[in-house]
């Protein structure tokens, strides 16, 4: 006997077997407990059933294979046919979150949920701000686990553009607190990136991430090179702070050797003496600056310290960059 | 030091087994994504060049008949018979269509891949796909996974849906038939402007846009562009075009982000932690530990800034460059020697990184991978379809049979179509009655034959 057959709950279904038959790929080892559980799930689903039970036996599934596309889908639908409270559904889904780091669907599935009691909530500032710093709590939470956990990121823009916390300054402390823990952190650089940069209330809507927009405020511009650039400055080797310096630069429509005095500060390199070079990236910065103002042999020598002495592992692509600079000699 | 060589023979048991053997519980979480695993089995043996060796025509025969029986009714594929009810469940009983488990994106792709290692592409339902392809992509020109009885697109905005539904469109001439036959397509133009919109600050491509950048999303955009021939020409590329060029997909800073992934791999710092949970001490600063001075004889490759090196990001850097003609750009040797010495298993397949036991997914993109870079023994690679050169010339060879174009005769007042290069062709044209006249009763019409 299983859970399901011969349990009086379940007496009037009848399970669908799956038709494997002959030549099966990835054939898995299921267990019985999972053979049986699938077939009443698509037993349900073939009657629509939306009840309590329908519940149970999804998260039951779920436990057992939380990649099962369909499920999910049927399990959103059976809570708002049986107008389930949301919160009681989210508080689950904070464990199975907990427990499978790498599921995406859960992440699909929690926004649904959220998109339909939306306009309820929007209707009420004090009880979607109550939600929204409950979904910062529970990502918090997430991230003490995995920082980087692409999921949750992807989840924290949602909530950023559903709740308008472009504005919010617990949102931008708490990316820099992240920041302050790991600086290294390059999901937390990203999402600094969208928050300041795809603002709707100074930036042009549309503007791709690689462009310059003329419709940001210099001072946005300024107070983010400098966040940059102390970052750059308690670990010059971190590529996540150079690249959002370039990033900035390029909204911002300025010109890389605007700061080339800053990445002169992690680049000695004495006439005739030996070189000190505290960062590869500044100098990889410096040979971009130095070929946009047409300084093209301090870049080619700039690169040529990468390839030879100083970023050796990215040899043959630096060589590339002097052969492209050689082109642009011509 | 002993020369590298990776072992056919284990290779090609390990799949062996994969092959023959029933998977362990532990894949039960990939249930909804066998038809993903069974190409994966499939096409590694092809690359191994042993796949016609251990199966036999009837086995063959049953393959093909599994993967079909996937097949969704109103077009696409499920991930596996898991999501496949019995027929009867799907008829029509006046509300339209029962989807039922609707067919999944993924699965369709990988369905499509597999059954050309095992018969061809004749019993996939071409036009019923390709609409169905159709109702997947979204105004935003992104796509999604499936849709639902009730026309709701699902799953997120993610790279990996767009790859997938230019590759479908690519092996079932989408681009053709669904102009010349369908009278519709997808929407090209938002999908490549959804592409290009997902490159961010930093060169790399994400998910969607704004989000971080990601080897696995860049490698999908990229092939997508290939696949719709919308890349830019690599040999126009110049040093200014990082500087300047923000309209287009910008090359030279996606090259520059691939190569930023490479990783000096020390076994001895690898304690399963990454790089960035440790905290830098503060000498950090005036240390140069950081900085790649020595030529290192082990470099693996990470996914994102950052983050720890594994298996599969070697495929996806390392294909991407190829794709975008550039695989010169990195130092191939020490990225072998790390798949090679480090992920390699005993038991055949390979780890995600060193000390994992193998699994299926980062075996066969090691494999593919080692195949780019022309591996002894291993046949020459397809980075953009990601099978063997061989298979994809297989599979373009079938898509132009798609293309022989198809006439109409008629026999006892019924309508039949016939391919041009049908062995009946002339017999069947030079019988054919004439065409009633249309404008009479129809109902004879609504009968007709359609294959
Ligand atoms: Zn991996």
């Amino acid at each position: 006997m299983g859970r399901y057959e011969g349990n009086p709950v379940w007496d009037d279904v009848v399970p669908i077997p799956q038709e494997e038959g002959e030549g099966a790929l990835a054939q898995i080892a299921y267990t019985d407990e999972y053979v049986e559980a699938m077939g009443y799930l698509r037993a349900v689903m073939a009657a629509k059933e939306h009840s309590p039970r329908v519940l149970d036996l999804t998260e039951h599934v779920i436990s057992l294979n939380a990649a099962h596309y369909t499920v999910w889908l049927y399990r959103a639908s059976t809570i708002l046919a049986l107008d389930i409270p949301i919160d009681k559904e989210l508080e689950w889904m904070n464990e199975v979150a907990l427990e499978n780091q790498k599921n995406y669907q859960i992440w699909t599935h929690r926004q649904t949920l959220i998109d339909h009691i939306f306009p309820t909530l929007s209707s009420d500032p004090a009880a979607a701000q109550a939600f929204a710093d409950a979904e910062s709590a529970f990502m918090a939470e997430m991230f003490e686990e995995d920082a980087k956990n692409y999921h949750v990121w992807g989840h924290r823009q949602y909530i950023v553009r559903k709740f308008n916390l472009f504005d919010s300054d617990a949102e931008l402390k708490s990316i820099e607190a992240l920041l302050h823990e790991d600086v290294r952190n390059n999901s937390a650089w990203s999402h600094r990136f969208f928050l300041v940069f795809s603002n709707p209330a100074y930036t042009t809507a549309g503007s791709r991430a690689t462009e310059h927009d003329p419709k940001i405020p210099d001072a946005m511009i300024d107070r983010e090179l400098a966040f940059a650039q102390a970052a750059a400055h308690e670990a010059p080797q971190n590529q996540s702070a150079w690249e959002y310096i370039r990033g900035v630069l390029r909204k911002g429509g300025r010109e890389l050797a605007t700061l080339e005095g800053f990445a002169g500060e992690f680049v000695r390199i004495p006439e005739g003496g030996e070189e000190d070079i505290r960062s590869s990236h500044a100098l990889d910065f410096l040979a971009d600056a130095w070929s946009e103002k047409g300084e093209l042999d301090k870049a080619d020598m700039a690169l040529r310290l990468l390839g030879e002495k100083y970023d050796r592992i990215r040899k043959n692509y630096w060589d590339w960059k002097r052969g492209l600079l050689r082109g642009a000699k011509v | 030091m002993a020369e590298l060589k990776l072992n056919i023979e284990l290779h090609t048991k390990y799949w062996k087994r994969c092959l023959k053997s029933v998977l362990p519980t532990g894949y039960s979480s990939n249930d909804s994504s066998r038809m993903t695993l069974g190409f994966f089995i499939l096409s590694a043996l092809d690359v191994l060049d042993q796949h016609k060796k251990l199966l036999s025509e009837k086995e063959r025969a049953d393959i093909r008949d599994w993967i079909l029986r996937c097949q969704h009714p109103s077009g696409g594929f499920c991930g596996s018979t898991n999501h496949r009810f019995p027929d009867e469940y799907y008829v029509d009983v006046g509300q339209g269509k029962e989807l039922m488990d609707p067919a999944n994106l993924a699965a369709t792709y990988f369905a499509i891949l597999a059954l050309t290692y095992v018969g061809d592409l004749s019993q996939v339902r071409r036009r019923d796909c390709l609409k169905w392809l159709q109702t997947l992509q979204r105004d935003d020109g992104s796509f999604g996974e499936l849709v639902t009885t009730n026309g709701t697109i699902e799953g997120g905005r993610d790279m990996r849906y767009c790859y997938i539904a230019t590759a479908i469109r690519w092996m079932l001439v989408g681009d053709q038939i669904s102009k010349e036959e369908l009278k519709d397509d997808i929407d090209v133009d938002k999908l490549v402007e959804h592409l290009r919109s997902g490159q961010t600050y930093d060169g790399g491509i994400s998910e969607s846009s704004q989000h971080e950048s990601h080897a696995g999303y860049t490698y999908c955009a990229i092939a997508s562009l290939q696949f719709l021939g919308r890349l830019p020409d690599p040999s126009k590329i110049s040093y200014s075009d990082s500087l300047t060029s923000p309209n287009l997909i910008n090359v030279p800073d996606i090259v520059h982000w691939l190569v930023s992934r490479q990783v000096g791999y020390h076994a001895e710092d690898h304690d399963g932690e990454t790089v960035s949970q440790k905290r830098p001490g503060p000498s950090e600063q005036l240390s140069l530990d950081q900085l790649s001075l020595q030529d290192s004889e082990c470099v693996g490759i990470n996914g994102r800034c950052n983050k720890p090196v594994d298996t599969c990001y070697v495929f996806w850097v390392g294909a991407s460059l190829d794709i975008v003609g550039r695989s010169n750009l990195i130092d191939r040797n020490p990225i072998r020697r790390f798949l090679l010495e480090e992920t390699q298993h005993q038991i055949g397949g390979f780890g995600q990184f060193p000390g994992k036991p193998p699994d299926i997914y980062h075996s066969y993109l090691a494999l593919a991978i080692l195949a780019i870079w022309k591996e002894p023994g291993l046949k020459s690679f397809d980075p953009a379809l990601c099978v063997s050169a061989e298979q994809r010339e297989k599979i373009n060879a079938q898509r132009s049979i798609a293309l022989v174009p198809t006439r109409t005769y008629w026999k006892h007042g019924y309508s039949f179509s016939i391919k041009e290069d049908d062995p009946n062709f002339e017999k069947a044209m030079a019988e054919s009655e004439d065409a009633p006249d249309l404008a009479g009763d129809t109902s004879t019409f609504s009968q007709a034959v359609k294959t």
